[in-house]
């Protein structure tokens, strides 16, 4: 505040000479002039002064235990996921493929309810929103940390946000949509054509994990699963086959 | 290659620069528990030439933000570069309570902005480039926003000082 503007701008030099960021020769004339100015010297002093300080009062977090909630967190996921969906998936890949029986491959043997009405729900929501050219989205893909952090958390858990430009497809954004189960989140992504992918996200309210499930309405197709409390819906205009693996990197993604 | 162990060793100096983003212990290993989680579940998007320390930076201090805005205190985040001089953003309260402070007290006396600045470069030594890529900035705003830091805390520890004497006669 009482610096000149012409100050200030030395000072930079000065600051950058305290911090370590200049070169040696730029080093040497901060130093020629830190001798033939008491008041540059004092400044460079004082900021050390300050670093020492500061130092002084936190470097003794570094010696300290870290707290059981954090070492807890950071074992949390290291174990693996006991049982891998991914396989059930697979399994019920095989099955439509080859098996004709165009449906079903239950872990449990029974039926989730929310699973038939998840993929109701994406496929009604796909066809209303992928048609829409200038507001597909309500919040767009460039804003992605904002978008994971909105959704995971109206959604009601965290999950990542599927990166699938491998797979050809752009992230345009995503919205909240009402779902059976309360709020869902609805992404959307776009291949080079304008072909559209929306995934569908909600938690209903279990923890479970289900296999896969198909279902076409038209010329669109969705793929359903839940994984924990999750429940996942991918629905699409094309064929099973380059759906599967959407549906698999959509999975892998999820994960994080 | 074990992502998990790298975050590991990362842990003490997050938690240090936590303590002293916030000045609360408690609330400092909740911002250090959010990044973790976050960091575990986002690690695909690190990219492993850049080092670890500044991506976990980064989150920490956005998820501290996202924390300052959530309780109603956005207004002394928001465009930092609105607060050209003078930056106000020392609360008139909060002059009183320094007394005899220690230089923690300096630190949250002063404007998110100047302490987050002044925290990175000060305390947690990280160069010019990188606080600019973890605060989103300029590395010219860095280095005015620095400079500016600097001056207060030496006007606030000065004060301290004082303070201190006049308490010794």
């Amino acid at each position: 505040m009482t610096n000149e503007p012409n100050d200030h701008m030395e000072d930079w030099a000065l600051h950058a000479y305290a911090d370590g960021e200049l070169s040696s020769e730029q080093r040497h004339e901060v130093e020629a002039r830190l001798a033939r100015d008491p008041e540059a010297a004092r400044k460079v002093a004082d900021w050390k002064r300050q670093r020492a300080l500061l130092k002084s009062a936190f470097d003794g977090v570094l010696g300290e235990p870290v707290p059981p909630q954090l070492a807890a967190t950071l074992r949390q996921r290291a174990a693996p996921s006991s049982v891998s969906p991914w396989l059930a998936m697979a399994a019920a890949m095989l099955l439509l493929l080859f098996g004709g029986l165009g449906g079903w491959f239950l872990k449990g043997g029974t039926l989730p309810v929310m699973e038939a009405d998840l993929g109701r729900q994406a496929l009604e929501a796909h066809s209303v929103f992928a048609v829409e050219v200038r507001h597909p989205v309500e919040v767009p893909g460039s804003d992605s940390d904002h978008l994971q952090a909105w959704l995971s958390k109206r959604v009601g858990t965290a999950f990542t946000v599927p990166d699938l430009t491998e797979q050809g497809y752009a992230l345009l954004g995503g919205r909240l949509l009402a779902g059976n189960d309360g709020a869902a989140a609805m992404l959307m992504y776009e291949d080079h054509e304008g072909q559209r992918l929306s995934v569908l996200l909600s938690t209903p309210g279990t923890d479970v994990e289900t296999a896969l499930k198909v279902e076409e309405q038209g010329k669109l197709i969705a793929c359903t699963w839940q994984d924990g409390k999750l429940a996942v819906a991918v629905v699409g205009e094309m064929a099973r086959e380059p759906m599967m693996v959407l549906a698999k990197a959509v999975y892998e993604k999820l994960e994080g | 290659m074990d992502f998990r162990r790298q975050l590991s060793a990362e842990l003490p100096v997050l938690r240090r620069f936590a303590r002293a983003l916030t000045g609360d212990p408690a609330l400092a290993d909740d911002l250090v528990q959010d990044c973790l989680e976050r960091a575990m579940l986002k690690s695909h998007l690190y990219d492993p030439s850049r080092p670890l320390r500044a991506w976990l930076f980064t989150m920490l201090r956005n998820l501290h933000i996202s924390g300052l805005r959530r309780s109603g205190r956005a207004t002394v985040v928001k465009t930092v570069d609105d607060l050209v001089d003078g930056e106000g953003a020392v609360p008139p309260e909060q002059e009183q309570r320094l007394a005899a402070g220690s230089v923690s007290e300096a630190l949250e006396r002063l404007s998110p902005q100047h302490r987050e600045v002044i925290v990175l470069v000060g305390l947690e030594e990280m160069s010019y480039r990188d606080v600019s890529e973890i605060l989103g900035v300029p590395v010219g705003t860095v280095m005015s926003r620095l400079s500016r830091a600097r001056e207060q805390m030496r006007q606030l520890l000065e004060d301290r000082g004082h303070t201190g004497l006049r308490r010794v006669k």
